[in-house]
């Protein structure tokens, strides 16, 4: 019953969150309602069974794109009103679209629950470790069996972090001062400060 | 406690609410109050360190100063900027206190006593760090100002850069423990040093990785000497700048949450959490949770101690030391804890 | 994740041999498809503004996470979650070259209307 409730609060929400993204007027608003889509899909993901991946969507989605594109957001300023020129130009082909996907889906839908449909079945390949945690079971799958598929994602990431700081890099020029931080750091009180005894009524020469 | 509604005569899943509900209660009222008596302790700690008296006024000892100053935050006029986002501006403080009482929900207590044993604790954890990271960003974006717009994105930018090193310090941990659950991180500790004492800190791979992880807990809360943010002698109140009465006080309350959870972190995951020092038999007989405290108020005891002795860092050299100095040690040792297991213990 | 073993007394009427519970696999394809139809319709409606096309992008690359998910739950089979996994990857990365590229653009040109984006120079 609770499993019951808490799902059809995540989905409403996530649904929501989503139509909210793209309809917002302010794309400061549009990017937090993002987050709260993806906070809520992790949540959808717990009660299924997946924690490592709900952990992973809300660690990596939302502490890090969604931060990303907060920041973007922010700093670029935007005309609002230019930018939303299209929205009712394209609505009704939108609308179309929409129509014409969720057909299918009531079709889809339609045909399994009338038994017409059968899911797959798996080939023993992910099955998940007896008696073993969820993380385990996936951390034996993804070390054993597709462990070059999990070196060439880190290497995915790697090239996506060169490129982004490569490409948005500016040249400064030596211009700027340059301050050297570890001579700064390294400085000890000997050197930043001298104790003297001034005599009364006399000054001190800095 | 489910047992116990469920014997009350309840439907399980009604009786496993309702006790979830009683666990959150009982986690987040204590911890209130122990928000509001960490803050009057803070500051005779400081006192104390500069020959002063504190706060003595209020109650016998000054210990009522904490309800004193709330009672004043809470009967000030809630102002907000005519040109400020309303929804925004009254949404950041709630993300940042919320978000900072959610991470409790998987900390220990003592053996058995906590709220959501689950196993991907430490993930759950840094989610929620990572959620911390917007109460700031909003808070400033919404005051629609432009020195707490920027001080936001500079304390923003200082949490996610220690946020990475605090990932591969957790990482370390995770190795070395073979789990991710807190619960089972503090029992992998017993006798984790020799044999004897209780804990990670005692042995020389990870003791590196505590006072890293002790340093970077500081700069992730924005505690000094990383408090340049909220540096009250140079930019008023940085984001915090436009905010007054209850909103103020949400945010003051969440970064005290914040700095005891790292607190409480710090002993889960390095000490021993409600083990006892040492892997004697007779320290057994004094409760975990008492352990758990002394530990975790210890750990306050160096923060405060550190905030009072030492200068503020300046952002550049902050940002240098998170992502030149912190990040490659911690990758390092993410290495050298590996290796140093498929060694002795996988190999 | 297994249906519970103690039948609730709500639950009359469900085919438990085909492994029904009170929330089916179809509850989360329709959420999944639905997300799916809203980043599309995000593409469509928001063509002038390059975020929400990229926010769209990220809602679509949620909507599948979702799926595959669900599905690796009731078959029964880990490799879907490993999928979401690098789906999850991608979608940083993609995410964040994306914005980088849009910084730049931005830089640049000093607008983000990618309507007439019709010069080759950089």
């Amino acid at each position: 019953m609770i499993h019951t409730i808490a799902f059809y609060i995540f989905a409403a929400m996530v649904i929501a969150s989503g139509a909210l993204v793209i309809t917002a007027r302010n794309p400061v608003h549009s990017v937090l309602w993002l987050i709260l889509a993806f906070f809520n899909a992790a949540g959808l993901m717990v009660l299924v069974g997946a924690e490592f991946i709900a952990m992973l969507l809300v660690i990596v989605y939302v502490g890090a794109v969604a931060v990303l594109f907060l920041f973007v957001v922010m700093m670029l300023e935007i005309d609002f009103a230019e930018m939303r020129a299209g929205f009712v130009k394209y609505f009704p082909l939108g609308v179309l679209l929409a129509l014409i996907l969720v057909s299918e889906m009531i079709l889809g839908i339609g045909a399994y629950s009338a038994g017409s449909m059968h899911l797959g079945t798996a080939d023993g390949v992910g099955t998940p470790l007896m008696g073993e945690s969820n993380i385990r079971s996936i951390g034996a799958l993804l070390y054993g069996r597709y462990l070059f598929l999990f070196e060439s994602a880190g290497l995915v990431l790697l090239v996506a972090m060169v490129g982004a700081i490569v490409l948005t890099h500016r040249e400064r020029g030596t211009v700027r001062g340059h301050q050297n931080i570890n001579k700064q750091v390294r400085r000890r009180p000997g050197d930043a400060t001298v104790n003297t005894r001034p005599e009364v009524g006399k000054g001190i020469e800095l | 406690m489910t047992a116990f509604f469920e014997s009350l005569g309840m439907n399980y899943e009604w009786a496993w609410f309702v006790a979830t509900i009683c666990g959150i209660l009982l986690i987040a009222l204590p911890l209130m109050l122990a928000v509001a008596m960490i803050i009057y302790v803070d500051r005779k700690i400081w006192a104390a360190m500069a020959l002063r008296r504190g706060p003595n006024v209020v109650g016998p000892f000054g210990l009522l100063q904490s309800f004193a100053d709330g009672l004043k935050v809470f009967l000030q006029e809630t102002i907000i900027p005519s040109a400020a986002n309303k929804g925004l501006f009254l949404i950041a403080p709630i993300i940042t206190f919320t978000v900072a009482l959610m991470a409790w929900a998987v900390m220990p207590f003592a053996e058995g006593a906590v709220l959501a044993d689950i196993n991907v604790g430490l993930l759950y954890i840094l989610a929620i760090s990572s959620l911390g990271v917007y109460g700031v960003v909003i808070s400033g974006w919404a005051s629609n100002s432009k020195y707490p717009f920027f001080s936001a994105l500079r304390a923003a930018a200082q949490m996610i850069s220690y946020e990475v090193s605090i990932g591969f310090i957790l990482i370390c941990v995770i190795l070395w423990a073979g789990t991710n659950n807190l619960s089972d991180i503090v029992m992998a500790q017993k006798g984790a040093g020799l044999g004897i004492v209780n804990g990670f800190f005692f042995n020389i791979l990870l003791f590196p990785m505590w006072v890293l992880f002790l340093i970077s807990g500081m700069a992730e809360t924005a505690r000094a000497p990383f408090d340049l943010t909220e540096a009250e002698s140079e930019l008023v109140a940085g984001y915090q700048t436009e905010y007054s009465s209850m909103a103020f006080a949400l945010f003051w309350l969440g970064e005290y949450a914040n700095v005891l959870l790292m607190c409480a972190l710090n002993t889960t995951l390095f000490f021993g959490g409600w083990l006892p020092p040492l892997d004697i038999g007779i320290l057994y007989v004094v409760p975990g949770f008492i352990w758990w405290l002394l530990k975790t108020f210890f750990f306050f005891f160096v923060f405060s101690w550190v905030k009072a002795t030492v200068p503020r860092f300046r952002y550049d050299q902050l940002m240098r030391l998170g992502w030149k100095i912190f990040l490659p040690m911690s990758l390092l040792f993410v290495v050298l804890v590996s290796g140093y297991l498929m060694l002795t213990r996988y190999g | 994740m297994q249906p519970s073993t103690r039948a609730p007394k709500w639950a009359k009427g469900l085919n438990y041999d085909r492994g029904e519970a009170v929330i089916g696999i179809e509850h989360y394809v329709v959420v999944s498809s639905i997300l799916f139809v809203l980043g599309v319709l995000g593409i469509f409606l928001n063509r002038k503004n390059v975020i929400v096309i990229l926010m769209a992008i990220e809602l679509i690359l949620l909507s599948v996470n979702l799926n595959f998910v669900a599905f690796s739950a009731f078959l029964n089979d880990l490799v879907g979650q490993v999928f979401a996994m690098f789906i999850l990857t991608v979608a940083a990365g993609e995410a964040a070259i994306g914005l980088a590229i849009l910084v730049i653009f931005f830089r640049d040109r000093g607008t983000i209307a990618v309507d007439d984006v019709n010069r080759m120079k950089g």
